[in-house]
């Protein structure tokens, strides 16, 4: 048999259940144990299904554990390790095909993935350089450094087709090939890796749980457009991420990745980590460039691009870590192999996190052109007791949401701004019918309201002017000249402001404006909440025809609000109740209902 | 350079920006954030216009749009106005009691929805940035803006005396909002939380400046200064001039 390897994840979620302790137990438990041959054990990174986790792999039997715990450890080495029996409490149940699955690969969740930026996580010990270097780690370095000349390496990643996956889809080599015509030294290359959209955690994961495969795409554009350093500025947050990427680039130093005269090419790279700012926009280009150069992080207008003047006015690179990531496989495996996967203008995949209420949540990557169908059925398995689909969110907080009609929509870059969203860095979040949508655009302007740096008076004062008036109609004081209002202010913010924060902040309302006007209107009009998420414009009531009297509800009420005896139609007082809508959840028979507000709570 | 700014041709300098070639030739494009001698800051946004360049319009801000040849501008679309009042609308529902831009407000004729009106706000700053740039000419850097979102505004560091401020009071004179509270009482100035000892104007006797900024100044040019106030230093120049006007032309 081939060497067994066991495979532990230690992506940051696995690790936040312990799953470090799983590890060490393993090599605790097999240093005694009498094998013939001793499996390989591996801390790895991120398997994307974080919720099931912590995961265990064993290959090559292809045996894959979920929700393990360090406890189970000696009952996998007794049983699977040394007798090959599987243990059928520790399967994946997949809910696509209701049945249990022994290998992760045959999980609806992964079997319509295609792995390319992720291509190497949670199957490699992302701190050992010889295991990257086994799944043809640095070998596009060698064939860039030795093969081709920086203009080729440009047309190559020109060709490919591939777009930045930080969120506005720029052309890669189009970037390169202008920076490369500029002769101002030094020139820099930047890895942005801010990552500040909330719920989005595929940069996280890569930097965690394949760091080399950064390194070598920035070393390959350095060569390309003859800079010799380069940044990696990591959000503040994830300290494991520089854990990992200082980890890596200290063992790609001593093996003549980095450093002077890397493999005796006579070129010169080095890298350096910077911490993030810690604010949202310092993940905006020009704010993150201020802020490396030690300054406040405060984009500024960018009529002149960084690839001409960039970090200290120099001709800069910026990419984005999931960019970095495809760039050795493309190299490597040459850009018709990159191009023939997903679409046209849209080539290659995208990694995308996909939350909210379906019953998988993860990081997926996905051909780009997957439908959003696909997407929430097919991989995330549908919507959580399996209610109706509502909409998505995506591209993080100034992304726009995408109601059930568009399900059909193939993403990519141009399709969903297309239709007033974006992708952003690949944030998915999906909404079923108890999500109310103006409380959901309220949310995201309250969020980005905070994180706006403040410089322009549209974006800082302008967004927090539609917050106030969406808290108003959420209260139940919304008027009709408000709607009118806030598409004015919209399109004054999306104009007028300074960085991309400010240009797509009003998407959250203008698209749920657009696919659900009739819910902004009966908050106004009806001062009702249909999803019955704003208190003051939801009342809860019972049919009598079709309570069944099971007392589910009244024995569930936090505050003794509802009345009825045992096969009779129960009562809900109005007085007492605190809408907190526990009855409307647990009755099975439908029979709570969803009302209007109380005339008393709105119009002051 | 040629650049037409709503229809009319100008001639632009290299390196100049769209603001500076406008204020150079007297197109009025409004702006509260900028001042002759300082560099854009695009915080405003007042400035916004139209560019066209080849068939693509652009809205950009004036204030730091680097002009090129046959650059083609339009200041007063419909667009434009609508926005300008927006902006308008947006300042004076955080400053609803501030004068200068309640009579902005008044000219762009740009009414308020009532009760969108909160009067209880004090707030008169703007966040224009402008003091912090005129401590930063002045070589202190006293002030800066801190902190993001509606949170933004214009402190010495954590809101001490700074140990910088010398006091001269460049930040109150530029702000446009009189925003900056400097309060001048028997011989102290009051500016930041800092209170200056004044010197007298040896002519007219008039406190006119702060000891700090007066040693800042005499430091700063290697020579002892002629304690003259302002208004004092402008009557000796005029006398000058006369003198000189005199000495040339003869009596008037
Ligand atoms: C407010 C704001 C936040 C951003 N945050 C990020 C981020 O966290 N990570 C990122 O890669 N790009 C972010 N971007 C996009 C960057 O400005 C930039 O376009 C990108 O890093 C370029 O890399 P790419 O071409 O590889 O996508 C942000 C943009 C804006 C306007
Ligand atoms: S648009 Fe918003 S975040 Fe961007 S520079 Fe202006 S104020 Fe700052
Ligand atoms: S205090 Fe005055 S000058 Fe300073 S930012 Fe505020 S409005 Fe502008």
């Amino acid at each position: 048999m081939a060497s067994r390897k066991i495979l532990v994840c230690c992506g940051t979620g696995c690790l936040a259940n312990n799953s470090f302790d799983i590890y060490t137990r393993f090599l605790e438990k097999l240093k005694d144990t009498n094998t013939e041959v001793i499996p390989e054990i591996k801390a790895t990174g991120c398997n994307g299904l974080c919720e099931k986790g912590p995961v265990v792999k064993i290959l090559p039997d292809e045996i894959s554990y979920f929700k393990v715990k360090a406890k189970d450890v000696d009952e996998i080495v007794s049983k699977t390790i040394l007798k090959g029996e599987i243990i059928d409490r520790l399967l994946y149940f997949d809910t696509n095909s209701k049945k249990k699955i022994v290998s992760h690969k045959d999980a609806s969740f992964y079997k319509h993935q295609h792995k390319i930026a992720l291509r190497n996580i949670g199957e490699i010990d992302p701190k050992n350089i010889e295991d990257y270097k086994e799944r043809n780690g640095f070998e596009a370095l060698r064939k860039v450094l030795f093969e081709m000349t920086p203009d080729e390496v440009i047309t190559e990643v020109e060709k490919s087709g591939l777009r930045g996956r930080g969120g506005a889809g720029f052309p890669t080599g189009s970037k390169w090939r202008t920076c490369s015509k500029y002769d101002n030294y030094p020139k820099y290359v930047v890895c942005n890796g801010d990552e500040g959209d909330p719920g989005a955690f595929m940069d996280r994961s890569i930097m965690e749980g394949d760091p080399n495969t950064v390194i070598e795409g920035m070393i390959i554009c350095g060569y390309a457009i003859n800079s010799n350093r380069g940044f990696l500025y990591i959000r503040d947050e994830y300290q494991l991420a520089r854990e990992n990427m200082q980890t890596a680039i200290n063992n790609a130093r001593k093996h003549g990745f980095l450093g002077k005269n890397i493999l005796g090419s006579g070129f010169d790279f080095d890298l350096e980590i910077v911490r993030g700012g810690g604010a949202f926009v310092c993940g905006e280009s020009s704010a993150l460039m201020a802020s490396i150069e030690g300054n406040v992080g405060e984009p500024r207008a960018k009529y002149i691009r960084s690839v001409e003047k960039g970090l200290w006015d120099k001709p800069t690179v910026l990419n984005n870590v999931e960019t970095w990531a495809n760039i050795p496989p493309i190299i490597l495996n040459g850009a018709q192999w990159f191009k023939q996967i997903g679409t046209e203008k849209n080539s290659g995949t995208k990694v995308f996190s996909l939350v909210g209420k379906v019953k998988n949540t993860g990081l997926v990557e996905i051909p780009m052109g997957t439908t959003l169908r696909e997407l929430v059925f097919d991989i995330g398995g549908g919507i959580i007791k399996d209610r109706p689909f509502k909409a998505a969110q995506t591209g993080g907080p100034s992304g726009g949401c995408i109601p059930a009609e568009y399900l059909d929509i193939s993403l990519d870059f141009d399709n969903l701004s297309r239709i007033g969203s974006m992708m952003g860095s690949g944030g998915v979040i999906v909404m079923d019918d108890t999500t109310c949508m103006v409380e959901l655009a309220r949310y995201y302007m309250e969020f980005l309201s905070e994180e706006s740096c403040g410089k322009c008076t549209t974006c800082r004062e302008g967004i927090n002017t539609m917050l106030n008036i969406l808290n108003r109609i959420t209260l139940g004081q919304g008027r009709e000249e408000d709607i009118d209002l806030l598409i004015s202010l919209s399109e004054t913010i999306k104009d007028a402001s300074l960085c991309g924060l400010g240009k797509t902040a009003p998407n959250p309302v203008m698209t749920t404006l657009k696919y659900f006007r009739d819910e902004y209107m009966e908050h106004i009009v009806d001062k009702r909440c249909p999803a019955g998420v704003c208190k003051n414009l939801t009342s809860y009531s019972i049919d009598p025809d079709t309570c069944i009297g099971c007392s589910a509800c009244a024995r569930k009420c936090p505050v003794n609000a509802i009345e009825g005896e045992l096969k009779k139609p129960h009562v809900i007082h109005k007085d007492k109740c605190i809408k907190c809508g526990t009855c409307f959840t647990v009755c099975p028979s439908g029979a709570v209902k969803i009302g209007g507000g109380l005339i008393e709570s709105y119009n002051k | 350079m040629k650049v037409i700014i709503n229809n009319i041709e100008y001639e632009g300098l290299p390196g100049e920006t769209l603001m500076e070639l406008a204020k150079r030739n007297k197109v009025n494009i409004p702006n509260l954030c900028h001042k002759e001698g300082f560099e854009g800051q695009g915080r405003c946004r007042l400035c916004m216009v139209e560019a066209r360049e080849g068939n693509k319009t652009k809205i950009v801000s004036a204030c730091v749009y680097p002009i090129h040849d046959g650059l083609e501008v339009n200041t007063d679309s419909e667009k434009i106005r609508a926005m300008r009042k927006n902006i308008i609308l947006l300042l004076l529902l955080k400053t609803p009691n501030n004068e200068y831009i309640k009579k902005l407000a008044e000219e762009y004729d740009v009414k308020a929805p009532e009760r969108y009106m909160d009067f209880s706000i004090n707030e008169n700053c703007i966040l224009c940035g402008l003091c912090v740039k005129a401590c930063e000419k002045m070589g202190t850097s006293a002030i800066s803006l801190v902190n993001r979102g509606t949170g933004k505004k214009v402190s010495t560091p954590f809101d001490d005396p700074s140990k910088d401020c010398i006091g001269c009071g460049a930040c109150a004179q530029v702000c446009p909002t009189n925003a900056i509270t400097m309060t001048e009482a028997n011989g102290v100035r009051t500016i930041w939380n800092k209170e200056f000892k004044m010197v007298q104007c040896s002519i007219c006797n008039k406190h006119y400046t702060t000891e700090e900024a007066l040693d800042f100044i005499e430091s700063r040019l290697g020579n002892e200064e002629e304690k003259v106030c302002d208004t004092c230093r402008k009557k000796i120049i005029s006398e000058k001039f006369k003198e000189s006007y005199k000495n040339i032309f003869g009596q008037p």
